[in-house]
């Protein structure tokens, strides 16, 4: 197997800090060869707290993926999030100098870069410009401009960035690790290149990435990134409302969240009572189902409904225009019912999904936990994959995941 | 001395005797700024130390020979003020005296009079119990409204190893606190205000004790920080009971603070003291929002409790502080003064009574962000996300029952 086919994903979550070992395929699928996982400590709502612990856990994730599937890890592809990170879209414009009428490959980058001239916040730097589409001479939406002839190339950007200090704090922690980084990836972006299928983003998707400490979200239109969105409310929340609420131990309200919690709205609660044993410091109680139901149903559907308030925010009708509905992945996504509360709050068919063409260890593809890790491999593959350009921008036509370019940092 | 000069502002603070002028000094030194301050006290040398720049000196002698000689000065003091708010420990000679016939003679001129008023401690005996019993009487005849502060109920919050002298400084940060509170109720005039008769129906009941709270913040948390701070202070709380707002029927809620309050926050403040005093209790809300957008919100909170069941005139029979306390299960029954027997004639004289520490009782209530306390605040459309959504929206969940 030669070293250089092996991506390594890493997402440093709130929850859990996983490291994905994978296989790329010469047919652009990806074949898992193992997970290292280590619960998480030092993150708080996607972000480090504690880079001294967080270093640790990395380590300790690194480790079991080594141990498991005997490949030493050397660089991996990292996961970031955070309420700090901001999306918008831009369009750059680039007229051709007059002794020349083709366009060549410096011209995209040159209308990248003309994109990118806005006022960023100081403290901020770029993460990521994903093309939407070109337009040459007023001809839209072309995929692939090079060679074309015209005067005034334009094209629109995904433009994401955030706070640098932030991101940096990511890259120290790892190399303090000697670990290389390739690349920063935005946590939904790597969630969406698993979870949708071609189809799906040509048609309209919104993808919500709901984790431990944040919700990721990611609209596609017409094959390509059209807004994205951090969300700093995440399953941990859902567990502090119900020790909340209910006055019990994080740790027990985080058992009683998995084993019983639903996202019904409680007025199609089945009620009645749900007894929780004693334990070792903590005295037992009867609990009513309509209560922990009430708890769950209100945040999911604040969240969701956040979730729409800013998508619409971007222009009237743009929900009606995903055809493919809503996918939610994710460690959330495995809560009960919330699907239902996704249909009744964007009115759209909404899918539970998961990671999507990907072989190897079944359990680790099947769990929508990994999705964003897997998500890492596969942009991983695309991006560092030696295809020449042509065939990059021909896959980009055809829209293989494509949509995206390297970030800008 | 004579030497007040106050250019008739809207509002005047009036500090009686040595508890109120140690309590305008504070102020006076903490507010640079703050016109409207009188201090009169029949201690010279008190008097003539006063940082206060508007003072009174009440001659010795005869009280009643002393207030014609100053009620002029007075008079003149107060022309053209809009409130008076009277601020005195009453039970000794000037604070039982005065505050009442300064209070009529403000009143006379038709001006809206408040009293914030401290009662004695109960080691400082019974003598002066009953004098302040009988001039807090006369003070809810004469002011529109009087907010009471009972002593003992440092007794939670002062070491009972603390010198006595620190439990009156202690005293004296709580009646300035209260009148502060008082000040800042007053000078609502913004688009929500509180009107007199709202101070009334929370100040005006006879030997209610008085409750405050108090908070102050800025940046994009600011709502839930002063909220929070305002709701942990230790004036709102009854000894074992947990917040005074469960306990009462009317609360004032105060905001003030920059233009950029908005309606949301205003809003989730009011659901918030809401859920926490329950149903039964009426919020009645002010909102004075015009200062620049950098300045501090500050919120105010007011309530009392247990006027409604005494009689008029059984203060020290049944004084408020010593009954609460006396319900509170870890009081035993040889801890409860002389002063609680309800026939007065057949009381022991007063001894001191040791001021018991209490096992306080954590507000669980305001602490509603829970693991995310310490995090940064996650503000969405001025909402603080980390606080449950069921709390913002005010619904109630059943309690867990214990096995």
């Amino acid at each position: 197997m030669a070293n250089d086919q092996i991506f390594v994903g890493l997402e440093i979550g709130t929850t859990k800090i996983c490291v994905i070992v994978a296989e790329g395929r010469s047919d652009g699928t990806i074949s898992i060869l193992g997970v290292g996982e280590t619960p998480s400590r030092g993150v708080r709502k996607g972000e480090i707290v504690d880079l001294a612990t967080v270093s640790e856990c990395v380590r300790e994730a690194l480790l079991d993926a080594e141990d498991k599937t005997n490949v030493e890890i050397g660089n991996v592809w990292v996961a970031i999030t955070g309420s700090h990170l901001r999306g918008f879209n831009n369009r750059g414009i680039f007229i051709l100098p007059e002794e020349r009428d083709v366009i060549i490959e410096e011209d995209l980058q040159t209308v990248e870069v003309n994109a990118k001239e806005v006022s960023l916040p100081s403290a901020n730097t770029f993460l990521h410009t994903i093309i939407q589409s070109y337009h040459v001479d007023g001809n839209e939406n072309v995929l692939s401009p090079i060679d074309m002839v015209g005067s005034r190339l334009e094209a629109d950007f995904h433009i994401v960035h955030g706070v640098k200090n932030r991101i940096q704090n990511t890259l120290r922690c790892l190399e303090s690790l000697k670990l290389g980084i390739e690349d920063v990836v935005l946590s939904s972006l790597a969630s969406a290149l698993v979870v949708l299928t071609q189809q799906q983003k040509d048609l309209g998707a919104l993808v919500v990435d709901m984790g431990g400490g944040t919700t990721d979200y990611l609209v596609y239109l017409d094959g390509a990134v059209r807004h994205s969105g951090v969300l700093a409310v995440g399953g941990d929340h859902i567990t502090s409302d119900i020790s909340i609420g209910l006055r019990l131990p994080i740790a027990r309200a985080e058992l009683l969240k998995i084993q019983e919690g639903s996202a019904i709205d409680p007025v199609d609660s089945r009620g009645g009572g749900i007894t929780l044993k004693n334990d070792p410091g903590f005295l037992g109680c009867e609990i009513d189902r309509r209560s922990l139901d009430t708890i769950i149903h209100l945040r999911i559907r604040e969240i969701f409904e956040l979730i729409r308030l800013d998508i619409e925010s971007t222009g009237k009708g743009v929900l009606g225009m995903m055809g493919a509905g809503v996918m939610i992945t994710g460690g959330c996504a495995r809560l009960r019912d919330i699907a239902t509360v996704a249909e009744d709050v964007f009115e759209l068919p909404v899918q539970l999904t998961r990671a999507k063409d990907v072989g190897g260890a079944t359990q680790t593809f099947e769990n929508p936990q990994f999705s964003t890790a897997i998500g890492l491999a596969k942009y991983a593959m695309a991006v560092s994959a030696n295809i020449p350009e042509e065939s990059l921008l021909q896959k980009m036509a055809h829209g293989l995941g494509g949509l995206f370019r390297r970030s800008s940092r | 001395m004579s030497t007040a000069n106050i250019n008739s502002p809207i509002r005047i603070l009036v500090g009686i005797g040595n508890a109120g002028v140690a309590v305008l000094d504070r102020i006076a030194v903490e507010h640079p700024g703050l016109k409207g301050l009188l201090v009169i006290n029949n201690d010279s040398e008190s008097i003539s130390a006063s940082v206060v720049a508007s003072r009174i000196a009440f001659p010795a002698g005869d009280m009643a020979d002393g207030f014609l000689a100053i009620e002029e000065e007075f008079g003149a003091s107060i022309r053209g003020a809009a409130s008076v708010v009277f601020c005195g420990g009453l039970g000794g000679e000037i604070g039982s005296f005065l505050l009442p016939a300064l209070a009529a003679r403000a009143k006379a001129d038709g001006i809206t009079t408040l009293a914030s008023v401290g009662i004695p401690f109960a080691f400082e005996g019974r003598q002066k119990r009953e004098s302040a019993a009988a001039a807090l009487g006369k003070l809810y005849d004469l002011c529109d409204a009087v907010a009471v502060i009972d002593n003992d109920r440092l007794a939670g919050g002062v070491p009972s190893t603390a010198a006595v002298g620190e439990a009156f400084a202690a005293a004296d940060r709580i009646l300035q606190f209260s009148l502060l509170a008082l000040q800042g109720m007053l000078s609502t005039y913004g688009p929500v205000k509180i009107t007199r008769n709202d101070l009334a129906s929370v100040l005006g009941v006879q030997g209610a004790m008085t409750h405050f709270g108090h908070g102050q913040a800025q940046g994009a948390n600011r709502l839930h920080e002063a909220l929070e701070e305002a709701l942990r202070s230790p004036l709102l709380k009854l000894p074992g009971k947990g917040s005074a707002l469960k306990q009462a029927t009317t609360a004032l809620l105060l905001l003030r603070g920059p233009s950029d309050l908005s309606f949301a926050e205003v809003q989730r403040a009011v659901c918030e003291v809401e859920r926490i005093a329950g149903d039964r209790c009426q919020i009645k809300v002010g909102v004075h929002a015009e200062a620049p957008a950098e300045a501090s919100l500050e919120i105010f909170l007011m309530s009392s409790s247990g006027g409604a069941i005494r009689p008029k005139g059984k203060y020290v029979e049944e004084p408020p502080s010593i009954a609460s306390r006396s319900e509170a299960p870890a009081q035993k029954a040889e801890d409860i003064p002389t002063t609680q027997k309800s026939d007065s004639s057949k009381a022991k004289p007063a001894k001191m009574n040791p001021v018991k520490q209490t096992q306080g009782v954590l507000d669980l209530e305001s602490y509603q962000r829970g693991r995310f306390d310490k995090s940064e605040p996650t503000i969405v459309a001025g909402q603080d996300l980390d606080i449950p959504t069921f709390i913002r929206k005010g619904i109630k969940l059943a309690s867990p029952h214990r096995n």
